[in-house]
C-alpha cells in the first residue's frame, strides 16, 4: 500500500546513516523519529518539478506518502538527526547523543 | 493518516460500476473528456491527488452534483500512460474515506470540495470474533470457487490485522455489485462493515454450494458411464492377462469361422464380411451390435447353394402321390409332367402352380405330397389377411425390430434353395395404404426375376427359381390379372357321393381310426351308414366335416372300449343318429310340385354348388322390376335382361302383352341373407318370369343354370360339377345346361352321369320347352310356323 524506499545503513565514527533512495523528495516533506532502538522514516514524494505547459505524458514514478521503519542494534531515543539531500538521495544521519552532549 | 478531519478541493473520478477502496491499488481507465480532464489536473498537481466516488447510475455519461454517491476516496496516482485513443490509464492506491461536502464547478472536470472521514479505531472481542467467522468463511467461499487458488491467496487475505482492511480486500475480491461495494466503504463503524462483509459472504457461499451441487448432480451421470467403462477395460484386460479370449470376440471369431465354412456366394461373402468388421468394432452393450449379430446368423441360416436332391423316380413318385389323394388325375400328372422334365433338364425352371377349389378338397395336403413325392422340403406361408407388403419382403434393418420377409424366413427353415413353397389362401390377400402384397407376389412368382429376389431386411439378392411355389386358392375373382398370369392354374372340383365314399374308405376312416387308439378291426362302417352320414350330417364339396364326423363315430367307439367293450364293433345306419344325434341336412329343400313363377336353379359357391328356387310374382299395381335377395349388378342385369327378352317375346310365349301395361314384376331369391353374383341365373329367372306370365307351372324335377342373352342365346357357364353334384344331392333328375357346357360333364363320374338326365340348351325356347311342358307345345307350334 505504502512506498517503502529502498536504504543502504552505515555504521558511522558517531553514529548511524541511512542513505535512501528518495529522488526528488524534500528534506522538508519527510519526518524522521525515533522510537527505542526503531527510526521512523516517512513523508511524501511531492511532483514539484513540473514547468509551466508541460503536460504529463506518462507517469512511473510514484508521487505519494511513504513509510520506512529501520531497526539498529542501538538505542535512538535521544540521538541527534539531521537529513541533506544530495544528489537524489536522501541522508538521514543519526548521532549518538554522548557526541552531542 | 491523520486522525482529525481535513477539508481540501479535489479532481473528481467518476466510476461507473466499482468502489475503490482506501488502502487498496486498482487499475482504472479514464475515458470521458471530463473524466480525462480530471486526471491530468490531479496529474499536474505536485500530491497528483484525486477524488475517485462511483456514480448511482452508470448509464450516466456526463454526471452532475447529485449524481455521487456521498461517500468516495482520495487516491493517489501511482502511474499513468496515455492510450492511443486518448483515454488514460492509470493505477490509483486508495488513500482515505472522504465525505463529499459538495461539488464546486464541474467545468472542465468536476471538483469536489471533499472532508476526510475515516472509520474510528476500536477494540472489541466482536470485532475479534467477526474477524475470524469473516476469515473462515473467505477461505470455505475461495476454496469452493477456486479448488486451486495459491495459498498464497488465503494467506494474504489472513496477513491483515487490520478488520478493516480485511473488510476492503475481501469485499474488493467478491466481484459485489457497486452498491454493496458502496454500502461497505460507507460503514460506519468497523463492526458494521465486518457484520455487512458477513452477510455478503454467507450469500456468495450459499450461492458456491448450490452451484457446486448442480455441477456434480450433472457429474455423477457422467461418472457412472465411465465407471462401467473403466470396469470393462478392466475385465477385458484381466482376461487377457489370463489367457482368456473376451466373450465378444469369441463371438466374432466363431462367425468368421462359421461364415468361412459355409460356401457363401461372393456378393454375399463381402457384405457378410463387412457387416462382420463392423461388428467387432462395437461395443457389445451398442445396440447396432446385435442387430448385426441376428443379421449375420440369418446369412449363416440362409440355403445360398444348398439343394436337396429330387427324387426322380417316377415309379415312386407316383405312388406316393396315390397313396395320399384320391382321384385328381390331372393334378397328378402334371407333378409326373414335371418331375419327367428334371430328369432330362436338372437347370429347369420349377413350375408356380395354383390349386382352385373349394375347402377341404386337399389343396394344402396335395402340397405336402407333391413335396414328398419329389423328396423335397414342404414349407407353407399363409397370406390369408396379410395386408403388408413389408411382410412377405421384410422391413429395412435400419428400422427397430426389423425382420425378414416370410419368404426368406420359410427359405430359412426349409433349409434348401428347392423347398416346395405353398402360398395358402392367395386370393384371401389384403391391401391397404401400407401396400400391396399382390404386387409383390408378382416379383417373387416371376421366373424371370426370382432369381435375384431382394428382402428389404437381407439387401442381398436370394435365388428363389429353384423354389416350387403352389399357390392355393378357394375363388379366383379376388386374385389380381397380373398375378392370376404367372400362375398355371389346376382346378380342384368337389367331390361327389361315390368320391366321398371311397375317400373315407381310404383315408379318413383309417386316420381317425387311429387318431382314436383303435385297430382296423375294432372299427367297421357299413356302407349305408357312411353313405348316410355323407347325405345327412355334411354338406360341403370337400370332405372336412364328413372327416368330423368319423372321428366323432370313431371317439364313440373308442370311449365304449374304453369302458370294458371287448370285440369289433360295427357302426350301422340305424346306429348312426344315436351317436352323432339328429341329423343335419335334409333334402325337404325339394318341392314337390311347383307354383307357378317358381323356378329351380343352381349356384356355385365357395363350398360347392347348391340348389336355390327362384320366385317370381306379379304385382297388379306395381310398375318396373323389383329384385331382392342380396344380388350383385352382375345379376341383376341378368334379370333385366331375361325380363327383357320375354317381354319382347310375349307373343310368342302366348301372353297377352297387356299384362305388362299397369302390373310390375318382383324377382326374389331366397337365403336373402347371403349375398350372390353372377350371370349363371339368366335362364332360371327368364323361366320363372314366362310361367308367372304364362301362369304355367315349372316343372319340380328340373333345375337349370345358364346365361341369357337379349337375343335368347344362351351362353356356357362355370362350376358345372359342384352344380351338378348339388342338383343330384337335392333328389333332381333333370338339369338343364348350355350346349357348351357338354365338355364339362366328362369331369362327372360315371355313375352319376348315368343317373340325371342333362338337357343341352343353345336358346332360351329350348329351355322354356324343358322347363315348361305346357309351353312346349306352343313353342313346336312356332318353330313349326
Amino acid at each position: 500500500m505504502v512506498w517503502r524506499p529502498l536504504a543502504d545503513i552505515y555504521r558511522t565514527r558517531d553514529g548511524w546513516a541511512v542513505k535512501l533512495d528518495l529522488a526528488g523528495v524534500c528534506p522538508e516533506d519527510v519526518t524522521v523519529v525515533t522510537r527505542g532502538s526503531q527510526v521512523y522514516i516517512s513523508g511524501s514524494r511531492r511532483d514539484r518539478i513540473i514547468e509551466e505547459g508541460w503536460n504529463l505524458y506518462a507517469m512511473e514514478i510514484a508521487y505519494c506518502h511513504f513509510e520506512r521503519v529501520i531497526e539498529l542494534p542501538d538505542e535512538l531515543e535521544r540521538a541527534a538527526i539531521s537529513l541533506e539531500c544530495r544528489e537524489g538521495m536522501l541522508i538521514v544521519r543519526l548521532a549518538r547523543n554522548e557526541e552531542n552532549q | 493518516m491523520s486522525e482529525q478531519e481535513q477539508i481540501e478541493t479535489l479532481p473528481v473520478l467518476p466510476l461507473k460500476n466499482t468502489v475503490l477502496f482506501p488502502g487498496l491499488m486498482m487499475p482504472l481507465t479514464a475515458g470521458r473528456p471530463a473524466s480525462i480532464a480530471a486526471v491530468d489536473a490531479a496529474l499536474s498537481s505536485e500530491g497528483k491527488e484525486l477524488l475517485v466516488i462511483a456514480q448511482r447510475d452508470a448509464a450516466v455519461e456526463v454526471p452532475g452534483p447529485n449524481d455521487f454517491f456521498s461517500i468516495g476516496t482520495k487516491a493517489v496516482v501511482k502511474r499513468m500512460a496515455r492510450q492511443p485513443d486518448g483515454a488514460v490509464a492509470l493505477i490509483a492506491q486508495g488513500v482515505e474515506r472522504v465525505v463529499l461536502i459538495r461539488i464546486e464547478e464541474t467545468e472542465p472536470y468536476a471538483k469536489a470540495r471533499v472532508r476526510t472521514s475515516p472509520v474510528p479505531e476500536e477494540q472489541s472481542t466482536e470485532i475479534e470474533a467477526m474477524q475470524r467467522a469473516i476469515l473462515e468463511l473467505a477461505g470455505r467461499a475461495v476454496q469452493l470457487a477456486q479448488p486451486n487458488a495459491p495459498e498464497e491467496f488465503a494467506r494474504m487475505i489472513a496477513g491483515n490485522e487490520d478488520p478493516l482492511r480485511l473488510v476492503y480486500l475481501i469485499g474488493s475480491l467478491m466481484g459485489l455489485p457497486v452498491e454493496k461495494e458502496q454500502a461497505l466503504l460507507e460503514a460506519a463503524t468497523r463492526l458494521d462493515a465486518l457484520r455487512l462483509l458477513h452477510s455478503y459472504l454467507l450469500h456468495e457461499l450459499q450461492v458456491l454450494e448450490l452451484r457446486n451441487q448442480i455441477n456434480t448432480q450433472a457429474q455423477t451421470e457422467m461418472n457412472k458411464q465411465q465407471r462401467e467403462y473403466f470396469l470393462r477395460q478392466q475385465l477385458r484386460a484381466i482376461q487377457q492377462e489370463l489367457g482368456e479370449e473376451n466373450p465378444e470376440q469369441a463371438e466374432a471369431a466363431l462367425l468368421r469361422q462359421q461364415l468361412d465354412e459355409a460356401h457363401l456366394p461372393d456378393e454375399v461373402r463381402k457384405e457378410a464380411e463387412r457387416e462382420l468388421g463392423r461388428m467387432e468394432k462395437l461395443p457389445p452393450a451398442a445396440p447396432d451390435y446385435h442387430v448385426i449379430r441376428t443379421y449375420l446368423e440369418l446369412i449363416l441360416e440362409l440355403p445360398w447353394r444348398k439343394s436337396t436332391e429330387d427324387n426322380l423316380d417316377l415309379q415312386r413318385a407316383r405312388q406316393v402321390l396315390d397313396e395320399d389323394h384320391f382321384d385328381l388325375k390331372e393334378v397328378k400328372e402334371r407333378i409326373l409332367e414335371h418331375l419327367g422334365v428334371l430328369k432330362l433338364n436338372p437347370e429347369a425352371n420349377a413350375p408356380i402352380l395354383c390349386f382352385v377349389g373349394p375347402p377341404g378338397v386337399g389343396k394344402t395336403s396335395l402340397g405336402q405330397s407333391i413335396a414328398r413325392s419329389l423328396g423335397r422340403r414342404f414349407e407353407r406361408i399363409s397370406l390369408g389377411g396379410m395386408h403388408d407388403e413389408a411382410e412377405l419382403r421384410g422391413h429395412r434393418r435400419t428400422y427397430i425390430g426389423a425382420l425378414p420377409g416370410r419368404i426368406i424366413q420359410a427359405m430359412r427353415r426349409a433349409g434348401a434353395n428347392n423347398p416346395v413353397l405353398m402360398l395358402d389362401e392367395v386370393d384371401k390377400l389384403g391391401r391397404d395404404f401400407r401396400g400391396d402384397p399382390a404386387a409383390a407376389l408378382l416379383e417373387i412368382l416371376d421366373p424371370a426375376q426370382n432369381h435375384s429376389f431382394r428382402d428389404n431386411y437381407l439387401d442381398l439378392p436370394f435365388d428363389l427359381s429353384k423354389v416350387f411355389f403352389i399357390a392355393t386358392a378357394n375363388t379366383l375373382d379376388t386374385i389380381p390379372q397380373p398375378l392370376l398370369d404367372r400362375m398355371e392354374l389346376l382346378r380342384l372340383q368337389g367331390y361327389s357321393e361315390e368320391e366321398k365314399l371311397e375317400i373315407a374308405h381310404r383315408y379318413l376312416i383309417p386316420r381317425q381310426v387311429r387318431e382314436a387308439g383303435l385297430t382296423a378291426e375294432q372299427f367297421t362302417l357299413e356302407d349305408e351308414a357312411l353313405r348316410h352320414v355323407i347325405a345327412r350330417y355334411t354338406r360341403e364339396a370337400g370332405v372336412r366335416q364328413l372327416e368330423r364326423a368319423i372321428g366323432r363315430l370313431a371317439r364313440r367307439v373308442a370311449l365304449r372300449f374304453a369302458e370294458g367293450h371287448t370285440g369289433a364293433v360295427t357302426i350301422t345306419l340305424g346306429d348312426v343318429p344315436e351317436m352323432l344325434g339328429p341329423e343335419r341336412y335334409s333334402f325337404e329343400l325339394t318341392r314337390k310340385q311347383l307354383p307357378p313363377g317358381v323356378a329351380t336353379g343352381l349356384a356355385w359357391t365357395e363350398a360347392g354348388g347348391d340348389v336355390l328356387y327362384i320366385e317370381a310374382t306379379v304385382l297388379p299395381a306395381g310398375r318396373g322390376l323389383t329384385l331382392t335377395g342380396q344380388l350383385g349388378e352382375v345379376m341383376q342385369e341378368s334379370a333385366r335382361a331375361a325380363q327383357s327378352y320375354i317381354w319382347s317375346h310375349a307373343e310368342d310365349l302366348g301372353i297377352g302383352a297387356d299384362v305388362f301395361k299397369d302390373t310390375g314384376v318382383h324377382i326374389h331369391v331366397p337365403a336373402g341373407a347371403i349375398p350372390k353374383d353372377g350371370p349363371s341365373a339368366g335362364i332360371t329367372m327368364a323361366t320363372a318370369l314366362a310361367s308367372i306370365y304364362s301362369r304355367l307351372p315349372v316343372r319340380s324335377d328340373t333345375a337349370m343354370t345358364g346365361e341369357i342373352t337379349l337375343t335368347g342365346l344362351v351362353l356356357p357357364i362355370g362350376g358345372v360339377k359342384e352344380k351338378v353334384l348339388a342338383a343330384r344331392r337335392a333328389g333332381l333328375r333333370r338339369v338343364i345346361l348350355p350346349a357348351e357346357n357338354q365338355k364339362d360333364l366328362r369331369e362327372l363320374p360315371e355313375n352319376v352321369r348315368s343317373e340325371i338326365e342333362f338337357i343341352l340348351a343353345e336358346r332360351i325356347e329350348d329351355v322354356l320347352a324343358a322347363a315348361i311342358p305346357e309351353l312346349a307345345t306352343r313353342l313346336h307350334l312356332i318353330e313349326a310356323a
